[in-house]
């Protein structure tokens, strides 16, 4: 375990917030958010709607509407603020290249009129993947081939000239996946890309995942709001709430000892959990006023008076254990 | 409505047809000299825009600008009554054929359709041509060409709410076919309805302009924007102000109800409806 | 044994098919292929499956806006099948649906009290007796009096699950048909919404017909439970028979598939190769071969009928006895 603390990570949000100016005002979507993803690791973020992890996912790539913006922290990546980083470069640098995004709907991801290889090839001129640009156009099509194999596509050749309305969800998900590693990222995010699959079609995509990273020592980001899925797939585990980080740590750790109060009743939510059906009392707050300090406590049956005033950090309670709460905020020797 | 307040392009637009309606309205007590609607005189014929006559005259020696203000009351008359007919026939056609689909609906729509193929003012010009030339044969040519575009219009956005969720959720519990089709699909659809008929207005103004213009519409002497125009051809490029104003007066107006019927597109929503 | 509240026979609902005078006529899908259902009153019974395989027609078909091809459909033992949609909903005016979506079901330009007039007024209830009933459902719900003047847009998710349900039970109806009611909300919102539907059904007496795609929140809420793969009852029984003791080997393999909070990564549970087959291709034989770990020779030449495991327990294949447990 100790060796975690040594370790570099691939990536590091370090204290994010990120605001979008809307029509009612200021929306403070993230909140000093802190995350340390390791080469190699399967991260699961995990929260319930509203929760930011979508918009934090999209704010590494910056993909996200004009009035967005980063109001503190950094995102460091492979020794780089993404955050500081112009425009241009993220496009030529980053996107695709050095990290690949799998969105959540596959069925309006992929453009319609056009066929599946048109698209792939597109996206390697766009990158001047190896092969480089104006080279070999038969290298960048067995490159594709190749990895419709790799993401276990029926019939990778034919495949090309077919065009998205003629496949199932789930192959339409293996393209967008084969496309976020067409460029040999290191790391790659997904925005619940199984959410709108059938259950056993999931169970496909997230073996498939798994071993992908293996094969291809890649880190992925995996987002989520189905806390079975990360038992499934992921090796650590972020979970957030209206848009703080709330805990962190290996799988076994947050699902199986939970400190965060709000990440307890949350996994006490699930039906395989369920013994009576209680939900969590409450709604989520707005993110135009948010609480104070810590954005659960007015939900919390463990709240405290100084729950409204505590700065919203992570404090390591091990290494790579990491809790946002009050109460674990004297760490023992 | 506020919405609507903030779009300064469509606020322009309802001004002038509030303009409009006004001069239509009164303005027999507008005008500087009513009674040239209709009456000659021809000593003053041809005269340059001056302070006795801000447009000039015509042919006949009219006050242009008296005309062009009676005229307002003519474009709207013949504007309303062809789009509250059109509406009429063509709505609840276009309710009929989104309903279900069918030899019906089908035969509605190849109906519409053909129609809709030939551009209306050349199908304007074929009814009117039988007919003598009147406001009323114009009005008529336009309303039995210009139904066909709300029937378009509501099969489309019928047929969208048709196969919305409450529609069937209204059927589960027994709705009638008629009470649905009265009561919750053409509220929804109001919206798409008042902006094309908004559209409508000028359109109309404009195709009456020119079947005025090719005499087959208003015939001399009503003060008709394109009636006007058709007699002001003769006498250019000399006495410019003769073709001039009326132009501008049918520019302005479409103008200002396709501004008016953007604006309203944006903005009439569901969602504006608010618990008193 | 009772008899059951609502029963189907051998219901068969082809959709899709059109004939016409010039040229080919374009075959139907059936969507529901050959079902049997027997519910009980007072019940809550589960009907799973993914996507395709007939769970949402079955459900309408039942409810009767969407006519059967062939079978039977008995209310009560009164057969109320055989006739046009409108008919039918006035035959099994007592059979309610709740949709997905709460809010969409609600005409966005009606005040929710108007809404619930409506549905009193279409139902025949003398306009005098009507604002006491609505008054006493939305207590009932949940629902403060004052939203009846409120519009869809104004309230939440929440607020109009329940008014969606409040329409319904107005009603009074015996069995409701609740069309994916979790699908894609938050655990935390999910494990609420289950406790009103429940709590809703000890009030008013309801028997359920509850669709879902997701099996822990069937194993949490239904007593019985049926398995549905394209268009027909693959195996049926009560939750503990087809948790514990599953036997056919699409339902061995949702249970799998399903992720769930355990140590043991599912990694060698059996993955299901190849995906769902279309509707429209009809296989002589069992349609789960194609796909089917434990598929024979026999099975490409028999059509598995549902045959009894254990009292209430039924599987439609042949091969069950040899399919070991997961």
């Amino acid at each position: 375990m100790n060796a975690r603390a040594d370790i570099e990570p691939l990536m590091a949000i370090n204290d994010l917030s990120l605001s979008i100016d809307g029509t009612e005002g200021e929306v403070k979507v993230l909140d000093h958010i802190n995350l340390r993803l390791l080469p190699g690791d399967i991260m699961g973020l995990v929260g319930e709607s509203g929760c930011g992890k979508s918009t934090l996912v999209k704010a590494v790539l910056r993909i996200l509407p004009k009035a967005a913006r980063i109001t503190t922290g950094d995102i460091v990546f492979e020794g780089r603020n993404l955050a500081a980083m112009s425009s241009r470069t993220l496009s030529s640098d980053i996107r695709a290249r050095k990290i690949g995004f799998i969105p959540q709907d596959p069925y309006l991801a992929l453009n319609p009129v056009f066929t599946i290889g048109a698209q792939l090839l597109e996206i390697m001129k766009w990158h001047g993947a190896r092969p480089g640009p104006g080279s070999n156009r038969a290298l960048a099509r067995a490159r594709v081939v190749d990895l419709f194999r790799k993401v276990r596509l029926p019939d990778p050749e034919a495949m090309l000239s077919r065009y998205p309305h003629q496949l199932s969800g789930g192959q339409r998900q293996r393209v967008l996946i084969a496309a976020a590693l067409l460029c040999e990222p290191s790391l790659v995010v997904a925005d619940e890309p199984t959410t709108a699959l059938d259950v056993t079609t999931q169970q496909q995509i997230l073996c498939l995942l798994r071993d992908l990273a293996e094969e291809m020592a890649l880190s992925i980001l995996f987002v989520t709001h189905d806390f079975g899925v990360v038992s499934e797939l992921c090796k650590s585990v972020t979970v957030m709430y209206a848009g703080q980080t709330v805990e962190t740590g290996t799988m076994a750790e947050v699902v199986f000892s939970p400190l965060h109060p709000y990440t307890k009743r949350l996994i006490d939510c699930h039906p395989d959990r369920l013994a009576t059906l209680e939900g969590i009392p409450g709604i989520v707050p707005s993110l135009i006023d948010p609480p104070g300090g810590c954005r659960f406590h007015p939900r919390c049956s463990e709240g405290t008076g100084g729950c409204p005033r505590r700065a919203p950090i992570l404090v390591t309670q091990s290494p790579g254990r990491a809790v946002n709460c009050i109460h674990f905020d004297d760490v023992p020797a | 409505m506020l919405a609507l307040w903030r779009d300064r392009v469509a606020m322009f637009g309802l001004a002038i047809v509030l303009l409009i309606v006004v001069l239509a309205i009164f303005g027999q007590w507008i005008a500087p000299y009513p009674e040239d609607a209709y009456d000659v005189k021809v000593w003053q014929r041809l005269r340059p825009p001056s302070a006795e006559f801000f447009m000039g005259t015509d042919a006949l020696g009219r006050d242009i600008f008296s005309r062009v203000i009676m005229g307002a009351q003519v474009a709207l008359i013949i504007s309303v009554t062809v789009v509250l007919a059109s509406a009429l026939i063509g709505v609840p056609l276009g309710l009929i054929a989104a309903w279900r689909t069918g030899w019906v609906s089908d035969a509605v729509m190849r109906v519409t359709d053909i129609f809709l193929a030939v551009p209306q003012l050349v199908l304007a010009l074929a009814f009117a041509a039988v007919m003598a030339p009147s406001i009323q044969t114009a009005m008529l040519a336009l309303t039995l060409t210009y139904w066909p575009f709300f029937t378009r219009i509501v099969y489309g956005e019928a047929r969208r709410v048709r196969s919305a969720l409450f529609i069937d959720a209204l059927e589960s519990v027994g709705a009638s076919p008629l009470r649905i089709a009265v009561m919750h699909i053409l509220p929804n659809i109001a919206p798409a309805i008042i902006v094309r008929a908004t559209i409508g207005f000028g359109v109309t103004i404009l195709v009456a302009a020119a079947l005025g213009f090719l005499g087959m519409g208003a015939a001399p002497p009503t003060p008709e924007w394109g009636l006007m125009v058709a007699e002001s051809r003769r006498y250019l490029p000399q006495s410019w102000w003769f073709s001039l104003f009326p132009g501008l007066a049918i520019l302005f107006t479409v103008l200002a109800f396709n501004l008016l019927g953007d604006g309203l597109r944006d903005v009439v929503d569901p969602r504006l409806r608010r618990s008193r | 044994m009772t008899a059951p509240l609502l029963e189907a026979r051998g219901l068969r609902t082809v959709l899709g098919g059109r004939r016409r005078r010039f040229g080919a006529s374009v075959p139907g899908v059936s969507a529901v292929d050959g079902v049997d259902l027997a519910i009980m009153r007072g019940e809550t019974f589960g009907l799973v499956g993914e996507s395709g395989c007939g769970k949402t027609t079955l459900g309408r078909t039942i409810l009767g806006l969407q006519r059967e091809t062939e079978g039977e459909v008995l209310l009560d033992g009164r057969t109320v099948s055989g006739v046009p949609p409108r008919v039918a909903r006035r035959l099994r005016d007592s059979v309610q649906y709740v949709h997905q979506d709460p809010g969409a079901a609600l005409d966005p330009w009606w005040s929710i009290g108007n809404t619930l007039r409506e549905a009193l007024a279409i139902a025949g209830v003398p306009a005098a007796e009507r604002e006491a009933l609505i008054d006493q459902v939305l207590d009932a719900v949940g629902i403060p009096l004052s939203m009846k003047r409120r519009y869809p847009h104004e309230l939440s998710g929440g607020q109009l699950r329940r008014i969606g349900l409040a329409r319904i039970l107005i009603l009074r109806p015996d069995v409701v048909i609740l069309d994916e009611p979790t699908s894609g909300l938050d655990l935390s919102v999910q494990a609420t919404v289950l406790n009103f539907f429940a709590e809703t059904r000890a009030r008013f007496g309801l028997t359920y017909l509850f669709i879902s795609h997701d099996l822990a929140v069937v194993r949490l809420t239904c007593e019985r439970v049926a398995i549905m793969y394209l268009g027909r009852v693959v195996e049926v029984g009560t939750v503990a028979a087809i948790f514990d003791n599953a036997r056919h080997p699409y339902a061995q393999a949702l249970l799998a598939a399903a992720p769930s909070l355990s140590m043991e990564r599912a990694q060698d549970a059996p993955v299901f190769e190849g995906e769902l087959p279309s509707p429209s291709e009809i296989h002589k034989g069992c349609r789960f071969r194609t796909r089917c770990p434990f598929a024979a020779p026999a099975c490409a030449h028999t059509d598995p009928q549902l045959e009894p495991v254990a009292e209430g327990h039924h599987v439609a294949c042949i091969r069950w006895r040899e399919i070991p447990d997961i």
